[in-house]
Protein backbone atom coordinates (compact mmCIF):
# COMPACT_ATOMS: atom_id res chain seq x y z
CA UNK A 1 0.00 0.00 0.00
CA UNK A 2 1.81 3.34 -0.97
CA UNK A 3 0.57 5.54 1.86
CA UNK A 4 0.84 9.60 1.29
CA UNK A 5 2.78 10.10 4.69
CA UNK A 6 5.77 7.46 3.22
CA UNK A 7 6.25 9.40 0.24
CA UNK A 8 6.47 12.90 1.71
CA UNK A 9 8.56 11.40 4.74
CA UNK A 10 11.26 10.36 1.66
CA UNK A 11 12.61 12.94 -0.31
CA UNK A 12 14.34 12.46 -3.71
CA UNK A 13 17.19 14.93 -4.83
CA UNK A 14 19.69 15.41 -7.17
CA UNK A 15 20.31 15.66 -10.99
CA UNK A 16 20.66 12.16 -11.92
CA UNK A 17 19.28 9.79 -14.68
CA UNK A 18 18.05 7.70 -12.28
CA UNK A 19 15.90 9.81 -10.62
CA UNK A 20 12.70 8.60 -11.93
CA UNK A 21 13.64 4.90 -10.94
CA UNK A 22 14.46 6.17 -7.49
CA UNK A 23 11.07 8.51 -7.48
CA UNK A 24 8.89 5.34 -8.94
CA UNK A 25 10.43 2.69 -6.26
CA UNK A 26 9.79 5.63 -3.16
CA UNK A 27 6.04 5.61 -4.41
CA UNK A 28 5.74 2.13 -3.64
CA UNK A 29 7.20 2.55 0.43
CA UNK A 30 4.54 1.59 2.95
CA UNK A 31 6.34 3.78 5.61
CA UNK A 32 9.70 5.03 6.18
CA UNK A 33 11.54 6.90 8.27
CA UNK A 34 12.49 10.39 7.12
CA UNK A 35 14.70 10.18 4.76
CA UNK A 36 16.46 11.92 1.59
CA UNK A 37 17.63 9.32 -1.80
CA UNK A 38 20.45 10.88 -3.43
CA UNK A 39 20.78 10.69 -6.89
CA UNK A 40 23.71 12.50 -8.24
CA UNK A 41 24.34 13.80 -11.83
CA UNK A 42 27.00 11.97 -13.69
CA UNK A 43 28.37 13.12 -16.55
CA UNK A 44 28.15 11.72 -19.63
CA UNK A 45 30.79 9.40 -21.57
CA UNK A 46 33.65 11.29 -23.40
CA UNK A 47 37.30 10.16 -23.99
CA UNK A 48 39.59 11.75 -21.97
CA UNK A 49 41.09 14.32 -24.91
CA UNK A 50 37.43 15.75 -24.63
CA UNK A 51 37.76 16.58 -21.10
CA UNK A 52 38.65 20.26 -21.12
CA UNK A 53 39.09 22.16 -18.23
CA UNK A 54 36.15 23.75 -18.24
CA UNK A 55 34.31 20.82 -18.70
CA UNK A 56 35.88 19.16 -15.64
CA UNK A 57 35.12 22.20 -13.39
CA UNK A 58 31.77 22.10 -14.63
CA UNK A 59 30.88 18.83 -14.93
CA UNK A 60 32.78 17.22 -12.27
CA UNK A 61 33.20 19.82 -10.16
CA UNK A 62 29.59 20.82 -10.22
CA UNK A 63 28.24 17.70 -10.02
CA UNK A 64 29.84 17.68 -6.91
CA UNK A 65 29.57 20.89 -5.73
CA UNK A 66 25.74 19.91 -5.93
CA UNK A 67 25.99 16.97 -3.88
CA UNK A 68 27.22 18.92 -1.17
CA UNK A 69 24.87 21.33 -1.72
CA UNK A 70 22.00 18.63 -1.49
CA UNK A 71 23.47 17.07 2.10
CA UNK A 72 23.53 19.94 3.61
CA UNK A 73 20.02 21.12 2.26
CA UNK A 74 18.69 17.80 4.02
CA UNK A 75 20.91 17.19 7.00
CA UNK A 76 17.38 18.57 9.21
CA UNK A 77 15.03 16.25 7.65
CA UNK A 78 16.98 13.07 7.10
CA UNK A 79 17.67 10.08 9.59
CA UNK A 80 18.44 8.26 6.67
CA UNK A 81 20.38 9.19 3.70
CA UNK A 82 20.45 6.84 0.66
CA UNK A 83 22.98 7.60 -2.36
CA UNK A 84 21.96 6.10 -5.76
CA UNK A 85 24.55 5.79 -8.33
CA UNK A 86 25.15 3.79 -11.37
CA UNK A 87 27.54 1.10 -10.79
CA UNK A 88 29.20 0.93 -14.70
CA UNK A 89 31.43 4.33 -13.72
CA UNK A 90 31.67 3.02 -10.14
CA UNK A 91 33.42 0.17 -11.08
CA UNK A 92 35.31 2.13 -14.45
CA UNK A 93 34.75 1.87 -17.90
CA UNK A 94 36.51 3.30 -21.22
CA UNK A 95 35.67 6.80 -21.70
CA UNK A 96 33.96 7.30 -18.51
CA UNK A 97 36.71 9.24 -16.56
CA UNK A 98 34.04 11.89 -15.57
CA UNK A 99 31.16 10.15 -14.63
CA UNK A 100 33.91 7.98 -12.63
CA UNK A 101 35.52 10.45 -10.63
CA UNK A 102 31.74 11.74 -9.45
CA UNK A 103 30.30 8.58 -8.66
CA UNK A 104 33.67 7.74 -6.63
CA UNK A 105 33.64 10.81 -5.40
CA UNK A 106 30.02 10.45 -4.29
CA UNK A 107 31.20 6.90 -2.87
CA UNK A 108 33.82 8.34 -0.53
CA UNK A 109 31.59 11.35 0.36
CA UNK A 110 29.20 8.48 1.41
CA UNK A 111 31.42 6.70 3.19
CA UNK A 112 33.10 9.55 5.16
CA UNK A 113 29.21 10.63 6.21
CA UNK A 114 28.26 7.18 7.58
CA UNK A 115 31.05 7.35 9.96
CA UNK A 116 30.73 11.12 10.49
CA UNK A 117 26.46 11.15 11.41
CA UNK A 118 26.27 8.22 13.14
CA UNK A 119 27.08 10.12 16.28
CA UNK A 120 23.72 11.85 15.31
CA UNK A 121 21.55 8.72 14.37
CA UNK A 122 21.69 9.06 10.61
CA UNK A 123 22.41 6.38 8.57
CA UNK A 124 24.11 6.22 5.23
CA UNK A 125 23.96 3.77 2.38
CA UNK A 126 25.00 3.38 -0.87
CA UNK A 127 22.50 1.33 -3.93
CA UNK A 128 24.59 0.76 -7.02
CA UNK A 129 22.55 0.09 -9.56
CA UNK A 130 23.04 -2.47 -12.95
CA UNK A 131 20.81 -1.70 -15.92
CA UNK A 132 17.57 -2.01 -15.20
CA UNK A 133 17.47 -2.59 -11.39
CA UNK A 134 14.95 -1.99 -9.31
CA UNK A 135 16.01 -0.39 -5.92
CA UNK A 136 12.56 -0.73 -4.40
CA UNK A 137 13.02 -3.88 -2.30
CA UNK A 138 16.52 -2.44 -0.50
CA UNK A 139 14.99 0.99 -0.55
CA UNK A 140 12.62 -0.64 1.83
CA UNK A 141 14.73 -2.29 3.93
CA UNK A 142 16.87 0.47 4.54
CA UNK A 143 14.54 3.28 5.24
CA UNK A 144 11.91 1.25 6.91
CA UNK A 145 11.92 -0.57 10.54
CA UNK A 146 15.37 -2.10 10.95
CA UNK A 147 16.97 0.03 8.73
CA UNK A 148 18.69 1.88 11.18
CA UNK A 149 20.81 -0.87 11.96
CA UNK A 150 22.84 -0.56 8.54
CA UNK A 151 25.01 2.29 7.70
CA UNK A 152 28.37 2.45 5.53
CA UNK A 153 26.94 0.00 3.59
CA UNK A 154 27.47 -0.28 -0.35
CA UNK A 155 24.83 -2.69 -2.12
CA UNK A 156 25.21 -3.47 -5.73
CA UNK A 157 22.34 -4.21 -7.71
CA UNK A 158 24.12 -6.24 -10.55
CA UNK A 159 22.68 -9.48 -10.83
CA UNK A 160 26.17 -10.25 -10.27
CA UNK A 161 27.62 -8.69 -13.27
CA UNK A 162 30.25 -7.15 -11.38
CA UNK A 163 31.45 -10.69 -9.23
CA UNK A 164 35.14 -11.68 -9.69
CA UNK A 165 36.10 -8.01 -9.79
CA UNK A 166 37.58 -5.60 -7.18
CA UNK A 167 34.85 -3.06 -6.57
CA UNK A 168 36.41 0.31 -5.26
CA UNK B 1 70.80 0.50 -14.82
CA UNK B 2 67.12 0.99 -13.56
CA UNK B 3 64.23 0.95 -15.41
CA UNK B 4 63.96 4.51 -15.22
CA UNK B 5 67.06 5.68 -16.87
CA UNK B 6 66.96 7.81 -18.95
CA UNK B 7 63.10 8.92 -17.74
CA UNK B 8 61.90 12.02 -17.42
CA UNK B 9 58.93 12.01 -13.79
CA UNK B 10 56.92 15.36 -12.97
CA UNK B 11 56.23 14.85 -9.48
CA UNK B 12 53.77 17.76 -8.68
CA UNK B 13 53.84 18.80 -5.04
CA UNK B 14 57.28 17.38 -5.06
CA UNK B 15 59.16 19.95 -2.03
CA UNK B 16 55.59 18.31 0.20
CA UNK B 17 56.59 15.95 2.83
CA UNK B 18 55.88 12.89 0.65
CA UNK B 19 56.57 14.68 -2.71
CA UNK B 20 60.24 15.28 -1.52
CA UNK B 21 60.55 11.57 -0.41
CA UNK B 22 58.99 10.68 -4.10
CA UNK B 23 61.31 12.77 -5.99
CA UNK B 24 64.53 11.36 -3.86
CA UNK B 25 63.63 8.03 -4.85
CA UNK B 26 62.79 8.31 -8.65
CA UNK B 27 65.78 10.56 -8.80
CA UNK B 28 67.83 7.38 -7.45
CA UNK B 29 66.56 4.92 -9.78
CA UNK B 30 67.63 7.08 -12.55
CA UNK B 31 64.72 9.28 -13.49
CA UNK B 32 65.13 13.01 -14.41
CA UNK B 33 62.80 14.41 -11.74
CA UNK B 34 61.08 17.82 -12.69
CA UNK B 35 60.14 19.27 -9.01
CA UNK B 36 56.63 20.96 -9.30
CA UNK B 37 55.69 22.91 -6.38
CA UNK B 38 54.04 26.08 -5.57
CA UNK B 39 57.07 26.85 -2.93
CA UNK B 40 59.77 27.84 -6.09
CA UNK B 41 62.67 28.19 -3.46
CA UNK B 42 62.06 24.69 -1.89
CA UNK B 43 61.20 23.29 -5.32
CA UNK B 44 64.91 24.40 -6.68
CA UNK B 45 67.13 23.67 -3.42
CA UNK B 46 65.51 19.28 -3.83
CA UNK B 47 66.41 19.50 -7.14
CA UNK B 48 69.60 20.63 -6.52
CA UNK B 49 70.39 18.20 -4.28
CA UNK B 50 69.00 15.12 -6.49
CA UNK B 51 70.18 16.43 -9.88
CA UNK B 52 66.75 17.22 -11.09
CA UNK B 53 64.69 20.64 -12.32
CA UNK B 54 62.72 22.77 -10.18
CA UNK B 55 59.96 24.38 -11.78
CA UNK B 56 57.03 26.53 -10.23
CA UNK B 57 53.22 24.93 -10.84
CA UNK B 58 49.84 25.29 -9.55
CA UNK B 59 48.03 22.19 -10.24
CA UNK B 60 44.49 24.60 -10.08
CA UNK B 61 46.03 26.76 -12.71
CA UNK B 62 44.90 25.79 -16.46
CA UNK B 63 48.26 28.02 -17.69
CA UNK B 64 50.54 26.70 -14.84
CA UNK B 65 49.98 22.91 -15.68
CA UNK B 66 50.34 23.94 -19.40
CA UNK B 67 53.58 25.32 -19.17
CA UNK B 68 54.94 22.38 -16.80
CA UNK B 69 54.22 19.82 -19.70
CA UNK B 70 55.52 21.87 -21.91
CA UNK B 71 58.72 21.86 -20.08
CA UNK B 72 59.20 18.64 -19.41
CA UNK B 73 58.74 18.24 -23.55
CA UNK B 74 61.85 19.76 -23.53
CA UNK B 75 63.37 17.39 -21.39
CA UNK B 76 62.16 14.45 -23.50
CA UNK B 77 58.29 14.76 -22.76
CA UNK B 78 56.87 13.26 -19.08
CA UNK B 79 57.48 9.28 -18.66
CA UNK B 80 55.77 8.93 -15.29
CA UNK B 81 53.63 11.44 -13.79
CA UNK B 82 53.15 11.61 -10.32
CA UNK B 83 50.30 13.54 -9.00
CA UNK B 84 51.10 14.10 -5.27
CA UNK B 85 50.11 17.96 -4.48
CA UNK B 86 47.30 17.63 -2.42
CA UNK B 87 45.73 19.89 0.58
CA UNK B 88 43.72 18.32 3.69
CA UNK B 89 41.06 20.78 5.27
CA UNK B 90 38.61 19.06 7.89
CA UNK B 91 35.17 20.76 8.60
CA UNK B 92 31.72 18.81 10.07
CA UNK B 93 29.49 18.51 6.81
CA UNK B 94 26.64 20.77 8.40
CA UNK B 95 29.06 23.71 8.50
CA UNK B 96 31.67 22.61 5.38
CA UNK B 97 32.15 26.06 3.26
CA UNK B 98 30.49 25.28 -0.15
CA UNK B 99 34.24 27.46 -1.77
CA UNK B 100 36.22 25.59 0.57
CA UNK B 101 34.81 22.74 -0.67
CA UNK B 102 35.44 23.28 -4.22
CA UNK B 103 39.27 24.77 -3.67
CA UNK B 104 39.74 21.16 -2.27
CA UNK B 105 37.91 19.24 -5.40
CA UNK B 106 39.97 21.31 -8.14
CA UNK B 107 43.45 20.74 -6.00
CA UNK B 108 42.76 17.22 -5.33
CA UNK B 109 40.84 16.18 -7.89
CA UNK B 110 40.60 18.37 -10.99
CA UNK B 111 44.03 19.71 -11.29
CA UNK B 112 45.55 15.70 -11.51
CA UNK B 113 42.80 14.74 -14.22
CA UNK B 114 43.44 17.87 -16.17
CA UNK B 115 47.60 17.13 -15.99
CA UNK B 116 46.71 13.56 -17.07
CA UNK B 117 44.68 14.83 -20.01
CA UNK B 118 48.36 17.12 -21.21
CA UNK B 119 50.47 14.64 -20.48
CA UNK B 120 48.42 11.57 -22.45
CA UNK B 121 49.16 12.82 -25.70
CA UNK B 122 53.04 12.34 -25.19
CA UNK B 123 52.84 9.21 -23.34
CA UNK B 124 50.47 7.65 -26.29
CA UNK B 125 52.99 8.94 -28.71
CA UNK B 126 55.51 6.71 -27.31
CA UNK B 127 53.06 4.21 -26.02
CA UNK B 128 54.24 3.78 -22.59
CA UNK B 129 53.78 5.76 -19.59
CA UNK B 130 53.11 5.82 -15.91
CA UNK B 131 50.24 7.96 -14.29
CA UNK B 132 50.80 7.47 -10.31
CA UNK B 133 47.77 9.39 -8.44
CA UNK B 134 48.06 9.80 -4.71
CA UNK B 135 45.08 9.17 -3.32
CA UNK B 136 44.55 8.56 0.33
CA UNK B 137 43.34 6.58 2.89
CA UNK B 138 40.49 8.88 3.62
CA UNK B 139 39.25 7.25 0.39
CA UNK B 140 38.03 4.70 2.71
CA UNK B 141 35.85 7.38 4.60
CA UNK B 142 37.67 9.98 6.97
CA UNK B 143 35.42 11.55 10.24
CA UNK B 144 35.55 15.19 8.45
CA UNK B 145 36.73 14.69 5.76
CA UNK B 146 34.23 15.23 3.41
CA UNK B 147 35.99 17.21 0.77
CA UNK B 148 39.25 15.53 0.97
CA UNK B 149 37.51 11.90 0.80
CA UNK B 150 35.26 13.14 -2.01
CA UNK B 151 38.14 14.23 -3.97
CA UNK B 152 40.46 10.93 -3.11
CA UNK B 153 37.64 8.95 -4.06
CA UNK B 154 37.41 10.62 -7.15
CA UNK B 155 40.94 10.19 -8.39
CA UNK B 156 40.74 6.27 -7.46
CA UNK B 157 37.13 6.39 -9.59
CA UNK B 158 39.29 7.94 -12.51
CA UNK B 159 42.43 6.05 -11.91
CA UNK B 160 39.82 2.95 -12.95
CA UNK B 161 38.50 4.29 -15.80
CA UNK B 162 41.40 5.63 -17.06
CA UNK B 163 43.59 2.98 -16.94
CA UNK B 164 41.01 1.12 -19.09
CA UNK B 165 41.27 3.83 -21.42
CA UNK B 166 44.91 4.21 -21.87
CA UNK B 167 45.50 0.89 -21.08
CA UNK B 168 45.87 -0.51 -24.85
CA UNK B 169 48.53 2.75 -25.70
CA UNK B 170 51.06 1.33 -23.19
CA UNK B 171 50.02 3.88 -20.54
CA UNK B 172 49.97 2.15 -16.33
CA UNK B 173 47.50 4.17 -14.38
CA UNK B 174 47.64 3.39 -10.66
CA UNK B 175 46.83 4.98 -6.81
CA UNK B 176 48.40 5.34 -4.51
CA UNK B 177 46.61 5.63 -0.61
CA UNK B 178 48.96 6.62 1.85
CA UNK B 179 47.92 6.50 5.51
CA UNK B 180 49.00 8.64 8.53
CA UNK B 181 52.37 9.74 7.35
CA UNK B 182 55.05 11.91 9.29
CA UNK B 183 54.66 14.84 7.21
CA UNK B 184 54.48 19.01 7.65
CA UNK B 185 51.09 18.18 6.94
CA UNK B 186 50.22 16.23 9.93
CA UNK B 187 52.95 17.77 12.56
CA UNK B 188 50.42 20.27 13.49
CA UNK B 189 47.86 17.94 14.98
CA UNK B 190 47.03 17.65 18.65
CA UNK B 191 49.25 15.18 20.41
CA UNK B 192 46.47 13.36 21.72
CA UNK B 193 44.96 13.10 17.91
CA UNK B 194 48.54 11.72 16.78
CA UNK B 195 48.83 9.28 19.21
CA UNK B 196 45.25 7.89 18.21
CA UNK B 197 45.73 7.52 15.17
CA UNK B 198 49.81 5.77 15.98
CA UNK B 199 47.28 3.23 18.36
CA UNK B 200 45.41 2.55 15.14
CA UNK B 201 48.29 1.35 13.16
CA UNK B 202 49.25 -2.47 13.53
CA UNK B 203 52.52 -1.77 11.95
CA UNK B 204 53.16 0.36 15.61
CA UNK B 205 54.38 3.96 13.85
CA UNK B 206 53.48 6.77 11.58
CA UNK B 207 54.39 5.95 7.90
CA UNK B 208 57.46 7.79 6.63
CA UNK B 209 57.66 9.53 3.19
CA UNK B 210 60.34 6.75 1.96
CA UNK B 211 56.99 4.04 2.55
CA UNK B 212 55.03 6.03 0.14
CA UNK B 213 57.72 6.49 -2.45
CA UNK B 214 58.61 3.18 -2.59
CA UNK B 215 55.09 1.98 -3.58
CA UNK B 216 55.67 4.95 -6.35
CA UNK B 217 58.45 3.64 -7.69
CA UNK B 218 57.71 0.07 -7.96
CA UNK B 219 54.52 1.44 -9.70
CA UNK B 220 56.39 4.05 -12.16
CA UNK B 221 58.56 0.50 -13.40
CA UNK B 222 55.57 -1.80 -13.34
CA UNK B 223 54.30 -2.88 -16.91
CA UNK B 224 51.66 -5.26 -15.76
CA UNK B 225 50.13 -3.69 -13.18
CA UNK B 226 47.19 -0.81 -13.94
CA UNK B 227 43.75 0.28 -12.12
CA UNK B 228 45.18 -0.47 -8.80
CA UNK B 229 45.14 1.29 -5.57
CA UNK B 230 47.90 0.29 -3.64
CA UNK B 231 46.68 1.30 0.20
CA UNK B 232 50.49 2.28 2.19
CA UNK B 233 48.95 2.06 5.24
CA UNK B 234 50.76 0.15 8.24
CA UNK B 235 47.68 -1.80 8.10
CA UNK B 236 45.09 0.59 9.73
CA UNK B 237 42.66 0.04 6.93
CA UNK B 238 41.96 -3.43 7.92
CA UNK B 239 40.86 -5.20 10.81
CA UNK B 240 37.74 -3.78 13.43
CA UNK B 241 39.14 -0.15 14.45
CA UNK B 242 37.17 -0.41 17.81
CA UNK B 243 38.46 -3.91 19.11
CA UNK B 244 41.05 -4.24 21.83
Amino acid sequence: MTTAAATEAVHVVGAGALRAVVERAVAGLDGSAPATCLVPYVPDRASLAEWTDTRLSAEVGGALDAVLADVQHELGHAERIVFVLPAAPLMGGRDSMGASAVTNGVLSMARTLSIELARDGVTVNVLALGSDADPAAQLAALLGPGGEQSTGQEIYLTGGSDLGRLRP
Amino acid sequence: MSGLDGKVALVTGGAGGIGRGICERLAAEGATVVVADLDAAAADSIAAVIGGKGLVLDVTDPASRVAAIDFCAVLGGVDVLVNCAGVLKDARIATFEPALFRRLVAINLLGPLALVRLAAPGMIEKRAGRVINLASRAWLGTFGSTAYSTAKGGLVGATRSLALELGGGGITVNAVAPGFVDTPMTDGLPPHIRQRAIDSIPIGRAGRPDDIAGAVAYLAEAPYVTGQVLVVCGGRSIGNPFAA
